[in-house]
């Protein structure tokens, strides 16, 4: 008995000794850019950001904010401009796409979900020479319209092939019992799949708004001006060539970051509700 | 409320044939039971009725209007899932609403209907709730309240007894017939539980292999069974069934069915005569087997036959023997609690007045079969 509960306790001790160690090791940047946010930027450069004494300020979120030449705020505006369509419009059209895939029948409905996969496997960089040959003839390279229709038709694919999942999984009996009750497919599309989906719309739209709000490659790609660089250009911007402010980076790349951060957090209560109430057993 | 009447309904899945020409004709303000196991066609059957499912051949009448191919929105029919199929982001209050909404009507008389609904299904006070708030039970009121709120002409239910545990089940068994009575509306009940059959349908259909295989009253299905599946299917514990060669000499119908022999009375010369000589299928129930001392004084044609008791179970309100004749185990029923010792011997009684005989290749009962010879004739 002794014996067994010494190595139940061993194991106990290992099991946190592993995860505590990863855990560390993982939020180790992250407390890092944090301190750097917050310390002046000689006090950085000579104790190192490790260092708890000293002074702090939010002197560098407030220079990140309104930088004269690559600000937040602007960078902000754009990614909202760009990230909120790119998100919603989407959702909408792959949600759609989604429950016509799960419900109906239709001639070459396995080819063009096989196109879908081919889609969802295909690297971005391969993409973007046709793209920017169709951006610059459609006279949408380097606005905010070209990168939301990138984004967005960029999501489609997985989007459709997530919610075509989640909708293969809802009880079909739901959806009958509106028809019975007289409802009609729009209806019970509307009022019945889509309600009850919420959980994975939630999913589905903080993914697609962090990847979007995340992007890097295509905003680089397909943006030019400083006036219409997203929050993610704003911030790599704000590294001299021989000069970097460590500290304004890194309150620039807190903001940045905050947002997507900030979504989770209020979507998180839909994400518990799909696993504990929405899902009802007979 | 109205009649309804499935005239040769098929319905194949690819290969599989789910209903396999059904002819029923369910009268106005009738509680009737498909009753079969998994697999028979009974749900499909009641899909086909709701709109749920097309036909492959045959029509669906409500009353007069073929209603084959209308949608189920055309059809007034509600329907009670199996698990309920309450809408768990709607609470109670909308649930129930919801078929009158979709059906646009005004406000008020929406609001009058959800709460007749809710007060006769006792759930007035949940309305505020969401599904996820309540007890089996209760969903199950909620989505009879659902069924019942837009007055159908036809109530449809689809085992919807079967997530319930077993006393909650007891009880709403006669909570619904008593509002089915109520409101008088015509009701197709899907069940595989025979008991919930018996208790609450006014006919039984008994079904399986995509096939009606008998339609009567309770008490018919149960005394005068139409084959050895149905004979089979209804009763518990299951009827005892035995081959028996017929033995017809100068009026006297013997059965040999090898470990004994059973003398049956004249009646039954008419029905067997023609069968001398060859094997039939015979089946008695556990009840109508009585061990000595336990015959009661109404049976008056008893067969005595000698077994081993083989198994005994003591429900205490019954005692079911397991009684070993030589060849075969028949399986005995006696009301109320009694002791008998493994392997000790036991002289029953079969009550000749309840014994079944069936053709051993149609397995249909010989005595449904000369009925409905007279009938036709």
């Amino acid at each position: 008995m002794a014996r067994r509960r010494g190595k139940l306790l061993l194991k106990y001790i290992i099991i946190n000794i592993v995860v505590w160690s990863i855990a560390i090791i993982w939020t180790l940047p992250f407390i890092g850019v944090a301190m750097t946010s917050v310390k002046p930027f000689s006090e950085v450069v000579v104790h190192g950001w490790w260092s708890f004494i000293g002074n702090y300020t939010l002197k560098n979120f407030i220079d990140a904010w309104s930088n004269p030449m690559y600000s937040v705020a602007i960078g902000y505006r754009n990614s909202f401009i760009v990230t909120i369509p790119a998100t919603i419009a989407p959702l909408f059209i792959a949600a759609l796409a989604a429950y016509v895939f799960s419900r109906f029948s239709f001639p070459l409905k396995t080819l063009l979900f096989i196109v879908l996969l081919v889609i969802m496997a295909m690297p971005q960089q391969m993409s973007v020479i046709p793209l920017f040959f169709m951006l610059n003839s459609m006279g949408l390279y380097d606005k905010l319209q070209g990168l939301i229709l990138v984004h967005t038709a960029w999501g489609l694919a997985w989007m459709t092939f997530f919610l075509k999942n989640f909708f293969d999984a809802l009880p079909r009996e739901i959806e009958e019992a509106a028809r019975v009750d007289g409802a009609g497919d729009a209806q019970i599309f509307f009022k019945i799949v889509l309600p009850m989906s919420m959980p994975a719309i939630a999913s589905v739209a903080a993914i697609q708004f962090t990847w979007v709000w995340s992007d890097f490659f295509y905003a680089l790609m397909f943006l030019v001006n400083p006036d219409n660089y997203v929050v993610t250009l704003q911030v790599a911007s704000m590294k001299g060539q021989y000069h970097i402010d460590w500290g304004l980076l890194s309150a620039g790349s807190i903001m940045a970051m905050s947002v997507p951060l900030l979504l989770y957090a209020l979507l998180q209560k839909y994400y518990v509700r799909g696993m504990v109430g929405w899902t009802l057993k007979g | 409320m109205v009649d309804v009447h499935l005239k040769g309904i098929v319905k194949r899945f690819g290969k599989t044939i789910a209903v396999n020409g059904i002819d029923l004709d369910i009268r106005d303000g009738e509680f009737i039971v498909l009753l079969g196991p998994s697999g028979c066609g009974k749900t499909t059957t009641l899909r086909i009725i709701a709109g749920l499912e097309k036909p492959d051949e045959g029509r669906v009448l409500f009353g007069d209007r073929d209603v084959t191919y209308l949608p189920p929105r055309e059809r007034n029919v509600s329907m009670v899932f199996q698990s309920y199929a309450i809408w768990p982001h709607m609470k109670v209050y909308d649930n129930i609403a919801f078929p009158l909404k979709i059906k646009k009507f005004p406000k008020e008389e929406i609001d009058k209907r959800v709460k007749w609904a809710a007060e006769l299904l006792q759930i007035s006070e949940l309305l505020d709730r969401y599904p996820h708030q309540l007890s089996g039970g209760q969903r199950q009121r909620v989505a009879v309240a659902r069924a019942i709120v837009v007055e159908p002409d036809v109530l449809l239910m689809d085992e919807p007894l079967s997530n319930l545990d077993a006393l909650l089940r007891v009880k709403m068994r006669s909570e619904l017939k008593k509002l089915q009575r109520r409101i008088k509306v015509t009701t197709i009940y899907v069940t595989h539980d025979q008991v919930e059959a018996m208790t609450m349908g006014d006919r039984i259909a008994v079904m399986n292999k995509g096939k009606i295989q008998q339609v009567g009253r309770p008490d018919e299905i149960y005394l005068k069974p139409a084959n050895v599946f149905v004979a089979g299917f209804v009763g518990t514990p299951q009827m005892n069934f035995f081959d028996a060669t017929v033995e017809v000499k100068d009026d006297e119908i013997i059965l040999d069915a090898s470990d004994f022999k059973v003398r049956l009375p004249k009646d039954y010369l008419p029905v067997l005569q023609e069968y001398n000589g060859k094997t039939v299928i015979v089946g008695i129930r556990p009840e109508h087997i009585y061990p000595e001392g336990h015959a009661p004084t109404t049976a008056k044609k008893l067969s005595w036959i000698e077994g081993t008791v083989d198994f005994v179970e003591a429900l205490g309100s019954d005692t079911i023997l397991h009684l070993n004749t030589g060849s075969m185990i028949l399986v005995v029923k006696i009301s109320g609690s009694h002791h008998y010792e493994i392997g000790s011997k036991v002289k029953v009684a079969l009550d000749l007045s309840n014994i079944h005989v069936f053709d051993k290749e149609s397995q249909v009962s010989l005595l449904y079969k000369k009925q409905r010879e007279v009938q036709s004739s």
